[in-house]
């Protein structure tokens, strides 16, 4: 049996459980990614693709299940020891990087996660050409402000440095949680236009949650849809080609979410 | 011209406090800024510091291992008091606030009475070797000496992986955390630090002084935090140099302005209020000067 970059064995969380608000989030669902599979998350709201990232990432204790990653149990790994193997951008640009710190700052930090920090000097010559050449191929200008504090950039920019430090020293799984959703449209065609570069170039093991449908049809390799907390349908292949807007649309459970989808 | 001459006479021993005191300063400073992290343990770890210091010397330990049984103290009490926080969840000042009290016995304790003299015992004061005909400059150059050292190190060290990692915690724990970076080790590791320098500050007053008292850090925290904000408004706070350089500029216009008073014929009752009144105009000068403009950014501080 080959070696599954993501494997989740029937996980399953519930939310206020033994109360009125009891919510099954995740309902003993299963998925598993092989490496380089580029799986796009789609689903009504409330059908836990938050819920699985945040199992995944480790933000989010399961009930019970297993989560492995390329074949080692995480289950019970906090996040900072996952972060080794998985990296992650937010639909918030605020969550994913560090304010009041410098552009190279957040930088070293995201190549710290694939090197645990040391007490040698932090942002060397060395690092700081590296940062400008991977952050020259966003082609934002970014390179040529590195010591600028991070507070200081739109939503856009911060975003798009998000990326850069999620893809750089190549996490064994990147997960994209409506990354552009918060972002204008040129913006958001921008940040995604270099994700998909990016996923592509390292041929990343990559799970992407969206509400665009379009997206979901252009771009990855899989179409992951959730519902009530299990994978309901998975599209590959021949299938995922034939797939609209309307077929995706069409098998969404909630009927409210008809008119914000197919808008 | 007298309070002017008055003025004068004091610097050499307001120098000398002023640099005890910018310890304490960096104490406040370094979980606040740094580290997200508004923390009210130094009025407990200051004369905690300052008992042990005492003890030790009384004990026959030399003054620079008594000094560093101080910090040992005082890096314990930051601990207890990030643990409590991370633990509990309980919000950073209760759990500072709590700390300062239980210490306050703790103290008690370490010393067995309220007042230890410790006038016969060796100083770290003593270690210069020149008589420069007042024991007051003897005193600057020592602790000036030490602040120069821990502002110099601790320059290198925020500038360090591990140092930026526990800056990033401050800045933003979850992010930090998706980083690989442990917040708990920062958050231990940064008050803990803290507390250190807070104990530090109090050992160097006690050998200063030359008794240890279980009331010395009474007030000590706001005495440091408008030290803080003096600091801030003279050297700003935007970079690290910056951050770290306005507890020493802070902690001596700080003094200045207490001599000030004094000179001026401010009888030292009176001192809490101006102090109270510093830091009040430190913290409102902003916000009126921008009272026409749009509303600063709220600062967020983790509960």
């Amino acid at each position: 049996m080959t070696q599954q970059a993501l494997d989740v064995k029937a996980a399953r969380k519930t939310f206020f459980p033994g109360t009125a608000d009891e919510k099954i989030a995740l309902n003993d669902l299963n998925l598993s990614l092989d490496a380089g599979d580029f799986g796009i998350i789609i689903g009504s709201n409330g059908a836990g693709k938050s819920t699985m990232l945040n199992a995944i990432s480790g933000a989010l204790p399961i009930d019970s299940g297993q989560v492995l990653i390329n074949g080692t149990d995480v289950t019970r790994t906090s996040v900072d020891r996952r972060a080794k193997h998985v990296a992650r951008v937010f639909q918030d640009p605020m969550k994913g990087t560090a304010a009041s710190m410098t552009i190279a700052e957040n930088m070293l930090l995201a190549e710290m996660r694939q090197s645990p920090a040391t007490l040698r000097k932090g942002l060397t010559k060395a690092r700081r050409d590296k940062y400008r050449d991977l952050l020259a191929q966003l082609r934002l200008g970014l390179e040529d402000r590195l010591e600028t504090q991070v507070s200081l950039l739109s939503g856009g920019q911060r975003q798009s440095l998000s990326l850069v430090m999620a893809v750089s020293g190549e996490p064994d799984l990147l997960l994209l949680d409506e990354h552009t959703a918060a972002l204008d449209p040129r913006t958001a065609a921008i940040v995604l236009d270099a994700t998909m570069r990016a996923v592509e170039a390292l041929k990343l093991t990559t799970l992407m949650v969206t509400h665009n449908m379009q997206h979901a049809i252009d771009y990855g390799t899989r179409i992951i849809m959730l519902d009530a907390g299990q994978v309901k349908s998975d599209i590959t292949g021949a299938a995922k080609a034939q797939c609209t807007v309307q077929s995706l649309v069409d098998q969404f459970s909630h009927k409210s979410d008809h008119m914000l989808l197919g808008a | 011209m007298d309070v002017l001459n008055l003025f004068l006479s004091l610097v050499p021993v307001t120098l000398a406090q002023s640099l005890i005191l910018s310890f304490v300063v960096l104490a406040v400073m370094i979980p606040f800024r740094i580290l997200s992290f508004p923390d009210l343990t130094s009025e407990g770890s200051y004369p905690l510091g300052g008992c042990v210091c005492a003890v030790a010397l009384l004990a026959g330990v030399p003054p620079l291992l008594a000094l560093a049984l101080a910090a040992a103290a005082g890096f314990l009490a930051g601990v207890v008091t990030a643990v409590i926080h991370l633990r509990f969840r309980i919000h950073t000042l209760l759990a500072g606030i709590l700390v300062t009290t239980m210490l306050y016995s703790v103290n008690l304790r370490v010393m067995g009475k309220a007042n230890l003299p410790i006038f016969g015992e060796a100083k770290i004061y003593d270690f210069f070797p020149f008589d420069l005909g007042s024991v007051n400059y003897t005193k600057i150059i020592i602790a000036g000496l030490f602040a120069l050292f821990v502002f110099v190190l601790l320059n290198l060290w925020f500038r360090t992986e591990r140092g930026i990692a526990m800056r990033a915690v401050g800045s933003n724990p979850d992010m930090s955390e998706a980083q690989g970076i442990s917040v708990w080790k920062a958050t231990i590791g940064g008050v803990g630090m803290a507390g250190a320098f807070a104990a530090i500050g109090g050992g160097l007053m006690v050998q200063s002084q030359g008794f240890s008292d279980a009331n010395m850090g009474l007030g000590i925290l706001i005495n440091a935090l408008a030290a803080l904000m003096i600091g801030e408004a003279l050297v700003g706070k935007r970079t690290i140099t910056q951050m770290l350089a306005a507890p020493f500029v802070g902690a001596f216009a700080y003094y200045q302005l207490i001599s000030l008073c004094l000179a001026a014929g401010l009888p030292p009752s009176d001192l809490k209020i101006a102090t109270g009144v510093f830091v009040l105009l430190m913290l409102a000068g902003p916000e009126l000067r921008r009272a026409k403009g749009p509303r600063a950014a709220q600062e967020s501080f983790r509960e």
